[in-house]
């Protein structure tokens, strides 16, 4: 069999293992899926009335525009789950037994990381059903969600570079659970909840710059409006460049972390 | 008026019966050893006891109280130091004696004093401002029996207090509860150390499974196994052997570690001879040979089938269950 | 037996306030003795406010809201969450102890059950100052309205009493699990109970289907009593609503918290 597809093979069995782990264990799934869910429900009753405010993107509801929001936050939580649950593995000493395995040794970081890319699928999947079901319009239909679908798995995978960056650096969960309120930070200072026009100073010009706001324009477009080429290339630079870095972040952990053992 | 009463004692779990209608008696100002392996239901019992935990059936009362109809009675008469020594690592050695004071219902003056007076009789003075976390195992388990102190109990109940202390930790803690004891104190011991049983008890009950399976004084108890028996080490090829020719001259018992051969020999030192004869004509070469009297390890293995301390040699190879 | 003399000797009363400031004495070294253990319960409601504020801080211009600043309409929301989540990291912590056999030492005592869960509940209440006050000289630097000293006093007093309840609620969820798992459930249910209020926006401009949760959750007599001060005048009217909407609150958690520390036994 070919180096490719051995890798392939162990980034897939490690991948499955990270997303086995998270739905054995209620308490991981909660702050992805719960929370968000929570904050969904809130945000659009609490601040719903916002969309009649003059520059509001033309909508069928606030639910429709925050469901991308929504998306990105559980998404955050999940590639920040994921390094949580990396840093335990090198706490207890399971990732030593990898790095003695005869496997490449990206393919331990590139198997978490395609488990956090899954769960952040399971997002997407999880607010696009929300959405449908409390009686928001998918404006780019089947293909608008399936590009949907496909940025925020992709931007899990970018985040959980830095999570996973992160865990293999510190070597401690809780270091990776302390920067909880970071992706909550991150968030508030992106269009992810509110269109960045209407934000106020200085978190609109913050939002403005902000790499999270493109992919939530990018996720976000397909739903309200349907599906836009600027916006979506601007997502997917946003993305790449996210995922360039957390490649490079968790390379130079990964090296870090086999010298010091 | 006994110290402790317990009759038809249980505790059910859903459909594990942890304790199953035990009955036992503590006299005032005895040391009664409370003896068995991980998980027999030793420590269910001192829950039990020291309503942490109520009983699904029987009755006990303690110092005179009903443990589940007087319980406030209970608690104001003993002190506790439970097999997990429940400190507090932010608080210093001092702290900790002064809010188990308080708890226990002490004046602010009398818990000061009270405070010093327990930390010197418990070696710990020097180290009283210092934080619990910083504190060696055995400080730790001191600190713990000193807070258990603070209201000068009528009734003391330890379980396993010296369970992963060192030798030196453990007799520090045997001369406190034998100090204690003299000064009128009943104190309720579990343990899964047939030494420290032997040391201190009075009076001890064996437990296995939930169910008291001998209670006497160790001597008594020994006297009722009778019997001294002859350990052999043999080669592990040569065991079979060994195990047939000693059935000619007595009682073989199941074999300890696995390894060596037991056998139970009515005469003592006497019967030693006919061993070796035995084992030698049937061509079995011996390692070793040791005539050993009677343990609580033996009362054990007469009473269970099975040695204790096999059981504690295998526990701490792998997890502890809660007994 | 001078020890057991002196344990008779003293009023029952005298004993449970010496236990309870005992135990509230204890829960301060968490904050003192453990260095940047304050923060996290200071960093989620100041996000929040800095947040929420600058994402929605345009909805002020909507028809219906009678302020334009959007830092005193959302500041006590702030300091209410903040108070939130110091009560339920009271019943995370409650939950360790219990792990970790700390509890066994509290009921092994005769002291009364009500004595031992006052003096988690207290220590929350006082703690819940720390948070808030932060929030608040945030959101004073911000431009937020000055309350005036008595919708000060009454935010602080719904604030205490707020995390008073979160404590009940999260040491009935520690004593009935008895692990720190049942941490996620303690918050989330103390976040939606503040949130699902017209914690965003006027009750008038809620979505239907939030309106008529707000109007039936207690906590939003509570909002609209902490939130006087800074969007307008303190009157007695606007304030005993929230009063007795957290004795209730209180009487309720305050009896299941109770009822399961009674039941650590069976």
């Amino acid at each position: 069999m070919s180096d490719l597809a051995t890798t392939a093979r162990v980034v897939g069995a490690l991948g499955a293992r990270s997303i086995r782990q998270t739905f054995r264990r209620p308490q991981l799934i909660s702050p992805i899926v719960v929370f968000p869910t929570l904050l969904l429900a809130i945000q659009t009753g609490g601040a719903g009335a916002g969309v009649e405010l003059p520059g509001f993107p033309p909508v069928q509801s606030f639910l429709q525009f925050m469901l991308a929001g929504a998306m990105m936050q559980s998404m955050m939580l999940a590639g920040n789950s994921g390094g949580i649950a990396f840093a335990v593995d090198i706490e207890m000493g399971f990732t030593d037994r990898l790095f003695a395995a005869p496997i490449p040794r990206f393919a331990i970081v590139l198997g978490r990381l395609a488990g956090t890319a899954a769960l952040g699928l399971f997002a997407a999947i999880w607010f696009l059903a929300i959405g449908l079901i409390f009686g928001a319009e998918i404006e780019g239909g089947v293909p608008g969600a399936l590009l949907a679908m496909a940025l925020i798995a992709a931007s899990a995978l970018a985040v959980g570079g830095i999570g996973a960056a992160i865990a293999l650096h510190s070597g401690s969960a809780s270091v990776v659970q302390g920067l909880f309120p970071l992706v909550l930070v991150v968030l508030f200072l992106s269009s992810a909840f509110f269109p960045q026009s209407l934000m106020i100073e200085p978190a609109r010009t913050i939002a403005e710059y902000n790499p999270l706001s493109f992919i939530v324009e990018g996720v976000r477009e397909p739903i309200i409006a349907g599906i836009d080429a600027t916006h979506t290339l601007e997502a997917v630079a946003a993305i790449a460049g996210i995922v360039v870095l957390g490649l490079v972040l968790s390379a130079r952990a990964l090296r870090h972390r086999l010298q010091v053992g | 008026m006994p110290a402790i009463e317990v009759a038809g004692l249980e505790r059910a779990f859903g459909e594990v019966r942890a304790v199953q209608g035990i009955d036992l008696e503590v006299a005032d100002g005895e040391i009664y050893g409370f003896l068995g392996p991980n998980g027999a239901g030793k420590t269910t019992t001192v829950r039990m006891l020291t309503t942490l935990l109520l009983p699904t059936g029987g009755r006990a009362s303690v110092a005179g109280h009903d443990v589940v109809d007087e319980a406030r009675q209970v608690r104001a008469s003993i002190g506790v130091a439970l097999q997990e020594a429940a400190l507090d690592p932010l608080m210093t050695g001092r702290e900790l004696i002064r809010l188990q004071a308080t708890l226990q219902g002490l004046p602010p003056a009398a818990g000061r004093k009270r405070a010093d007076e327990l930390l010197e009789r418990v070696g710990l003075s020097y180290a009283a401002e210092r934080r619990v976390g910083a504190y060696s195992g055995g400080m730790q388990r001191r600190l713990d029996l000193a807070a258990a102190l603070v209201h000068e109990p009528q009734v003391l109940f330890l379980d396993e207090p010296t369970t992963g202390l060192d030798p030196v930790s453990r007799k520090t803690i045997w001369e406190e509860v034998r100090a204690l004891n003299d000064g009128g104190t009943t104190v309720f011991l579990t343990t899964q150390y047939l030494e420290e049983a032997d040391q201190l008890a009075e009076n001890v009950g064996i437990i296995d499974s939930g169910r008291i399976v001998a209670e006497g004084t160790p001597e008594a108890l020994k006297g009722e196994v009778g019997h001294p028996h002859v350990e052999l080490l043999v080669g592990e090829e040569a065991i079979a052997a060994a195990e047939r020719a000693c059935a000619e001259v007595g009682k073989v018992l199941p074999r300890k570690d696995g390894k060596r051969v037991l056998l139970e020999v009515e005469n003592g030192s006497a019967d030693i001879p006919r061993v070796v004869r035995a084992l030698d004509e049937a061509g079995v070469a011996v390692e070793s040979l040791e005539l050993v009297r009677p343990t609580l390890d033996d009362v054990f293995v007469a009473k269970t089938g099975y040695h204790l301390e096999d059981e504690e040699e295998k526990e701490s190879g792998g997890e502890m269950a809660p007994a | 037996m001078e020890a057991a003399a002196n344990t008779l000797a003293t009023p029952a009363w005298r004993t449970n306030l010496a236990t309870i400031l005992a135990l509230m004495a204890r829960a301060k070294n968490e904050l003192v003795r453990v260095p940047g253990a304050a923060i996290p319960g200071v960093l989620a409601p100041t996000i929040f406010f800095l947040g929420l504020n600058g994402v929605f801080g345009a909805l002020t211009q909507l028809r219906g809201f009678e302020i334009d600043s959007y830092e005193s309409f959302i500041v006590p929301v702030s300091m209410l969450q903040g108070a939130g989540f110091t009560g339920a990291a009271a019943g995370v912590n409650l939950a360790r102890d219990y792990e970790q056999g700390w509890v066994d030492r509290l009921l092994v005592s005769p002291a009364p059950r009500w004595v031992l869960l006052a003096g988690n509940v207290l220590a929350a209440s006082a703690r819940a100052f720390i948070p808030a006050t932060f929030v608040l000289a945030i959101a004073f630097a911000l431009g937020a309205q000055w309350p005036g000293l008595d919708g000060l006093a009454v935010c602080y007093l719904m604030v205490a009493a707020t995390a008073a309840v979160a404590a009940c609620w999260g040491s009935m969820l520690a004593l009935r699990f008895k692990s720190q798992s049942a941490a996620p459930l303690m918050q989330a249910g103390m976040m939606a109970l503040v949130l699902l209020t017209p914690a965003y926006a006027p009750l008038a401009l809620l979505q239907p289907w939030l309106e008529s949760v707000a109007s039936v959750n207690p906590l939003t007599e509570v909002v609209e009593a902490a939130r006087q001060g800074f969007v307008g005048s303190v009157s007695w009217s606007d304030t005993w609503p929230g009063i007795v909407a957290l004795a209730g609150l209180l009487a309720v958690f305050g009896a299941l918290a109770l009822r399961e520390m009674r039941r650590t036994n069976v």
